[in-house]
């Protein structure tokens, strides 16, 4: 599958929108178009073949379905994922003659994903870095009370950072992807240790998603304990997710009412103090 | 005279932190600018006198970063508190607003990453998955509608609550009762977070021990370890993971190297095994 320069270039203006920190702010860009799912669908469209899109991208988002930046800590780059990592997955398909509705496929679409995007994290700490030549123009612009140039630095000026570090990278990738592929393919054959190993990876790195957002949540061993019964849930009760909400959203009424419950006692609690003190 | 924000700048200060909140993020400084950004507007309509809007910009330079959804009520409580101090209101200063706004994010930030991240895109995402299962392009424009209308009637929602209640809405929210309301979202975002894993992160072992005899496998790891706990091996993994970031303090990427270094191990003892043949 050959991608052609407009096609290219049409991925290349995504992955500036979507990455995080991205040209269509979080909401639009990271939260939408960088999702592997949304990916699919766009790359599809670009690329002529919508299904195979939303396969390939349907794959990734299992990897990716609960990928977090607290505090900007970032454990896998969306546009890399979604914009680099489908568009060669897409390619890699079509030179193995592999449906992307197959488990082959779809492991491979997951590892390419999983590949792309663990290397892609360069390019999220090479956005940021270059960012803070703009912040250092928008803090002179503070000084000098040029207040209107604060929005050519939030909102303009980043599109150079992306330039760099988004739109070529995922030119070039797109544009070599059938010749890397190619390569791939024939130096790693699909039964080789370092293809089932990536592949490995591949089912093993969303565990790093989730518990990315249980550092939030567990501070202590009894935290898992929601944790663990939502999994009784989901793998033992065959609850889906949003029956497994309702169910939770019915605990977590139960446990504001319990803490207000006991504050409203601690408070009754300390005027009874005072009246024995009288 | 009585200084009150029209309408015109409070929508255009949302729109600029709706968009602008990421744009020009560092390491150093994360959403500072666009808090800048979103706060000119207002500034601007509140403040004649040059040194006045020096002195009022001056305030929301210092480090901003939080949950961006959930973190727009910040932005519209400061709106409130900024009005309040152009009407000449006394105890309202530069350091009750940066007390104030160091006082929300991290809360803020908790509740956000398990309510938004944690629960509503995994939730919307499962839903659209199983929607694009076979290829259709109908999950994707299924999770770009919801996701983008919850997203940005939400966050307007939140900031203009923000404006109304002021100071009101930090009590609410650091209070004993947002601290309840804390409590019983993270129960929820646990619960929900589990089955979310559950569903849709698998890692499975293919290791079985085979008798000489019959020529048959007389264990199967996997069944016996799902018969234990449905999930065992999953779960285990991502608590190991939570238990080298929270415990021992390791970066994602470090987890992540760790998890690829597991994986050429399993997949050379046998352990792992995905089974891919052309």
């Amino acid at each position: 599958m050959e991608i052609s320069w407009l096609q290219a270039i049409l991925i290349g203006i995504c992955a500036c929108l979507s990455s995080m920190p991205g040209m269509g702010g979080s909401s639009i860009g990271n939260y939408t178009l960088g999702r592997p799912l949304v990916g699919g669908l766009v790359c599809g469209l670009i690329l002529g073949d919508v299904t195979t899109g939303v396969l390939v991208g349907c794959a990734m988002q299992v990897v990716y379905i609960a990928l977090v930046t607290p505090g900007g800590t970032v454990s896998a780059d969306v546009r890399a994922v979604s914009y680099i990592g489908i568009p060669l997955a897409m390619a890699a398909l079509n030179s193995y003659g592999l449906g992307a509705s197959t488990a082959e496929g779809t492991a491979l679409a997951t590892s390419f994903g999983t590949m792309v995007g663990t290397l892609g994290t360069v390019l999220f700490y090479g956005t940021a870095t270059i960012n803070l030549v703009w912040q250092h123009i928008g803090w002179r612009a503070v000084e000098k009370r040029q207040y209107k140039k604060l929005y050519l630095v939030d909102m303009g000026l980043p599109w150079i950072s992306h330039l760099i570090c988004s739109f070529i990278p995922t030119v070039i990738m797109c544009k070599l992807g059938a010749d890397v592929v190619e390569l791939i393919k024939i130096s790693l054959p699909m039964d080789g240790l370092a293809m089932k190993t990536l592949f490995t990876v591949g089912s093993l790195l969303p565990c790093v998603g989730i518990a990315i957002l249980l550092k939030q949540i567990v501070k202590k061993a009894t935290d898992f304990i929601p944790f663990l019964f939502g999994v009784v849930l989901a793998a033992s009760m065959g609850v889906n997710l949003v029956s497994a909400t309702v169910i939770a959203g019915m605990f977590a009424i139960i446990t504001y009412n319990l803490k207000m419950l006991l504050l409203k006692k601690s408070a009754d609690g300390v005027d009874d103090d005072d009246e024995e003190d009288i | 005279m009585e200084k009150k924000l029209s309408k015109k700048s409070l929508n255009k200060s949302f729109h600029n932190w709706y968009y602008g909140h990421l744009t020009c993020f560092s390491q150093e400084h994360m959403q500072t600018f666009g808090y800048l950004c979103a706060m000119l507007p207002l500034v601007e309509e509140l403040y004649d006198n040059e040194d006045d809007k020096a002195k009022a910009m001056n305030t929301y330079t210092a480090f901003f970063n939080t949950e961006p959804q959930l973190g727009s009520v910040i932005v519209g409580i400061t709106a409130g508190l900024e009005e309040a101090r152009a009407r000449g209101q006394e105890d309202v200063d530069e350091e009750t607003i940066n007390g104030l706004r160091a006082g929300l994010m991290g809360p803020i930030a908790g509740i956000g990453d398990s309510l938004v991240v944690g629960t509503v895109i995994p939730i919307l995402l499962g839903i659209a998955m199983g929607m694009s299962t076979g290829g259709s392009p109908l999950g994707a424009i299924f999770y770009i509608i919801v996701w983008n209308l919850f997203a940005y009637f939400g966050m307007k929602f939140m900031y203009f609550k923000g404006y109304a209640l002021g100071g009101k809405a930090v009590d609410f929210l650091i209070g004993a009762q947002g601290e309840a309301l804390r409590d019983a979202i993270t129960t929820l975002g646990g619960i929900v977070i589990g089955a979310v894993s559950a569903t849709w992160v698998s890692v499975k072992t293919s290791l079985e021990l085979i008798s000489k005899e019959t020529g048959e496998a007389y264990v199967v790891l996997q069944d016996q370890l799902d018969a234990v706990f449905p999930g065992l091996l999953t779960t285990l993994f991502i608590i190991l993971c939570w238990f080298l970031m929270v415990r021992k303090r390791m970066s994602p990427i470090k987890v992540m190297l760790l998890l690829v270094v597991i994986a050429f191990v399993g997949v050379l003892v046998g352990f792992f095994d995905p089974n891919l043949t052309y």
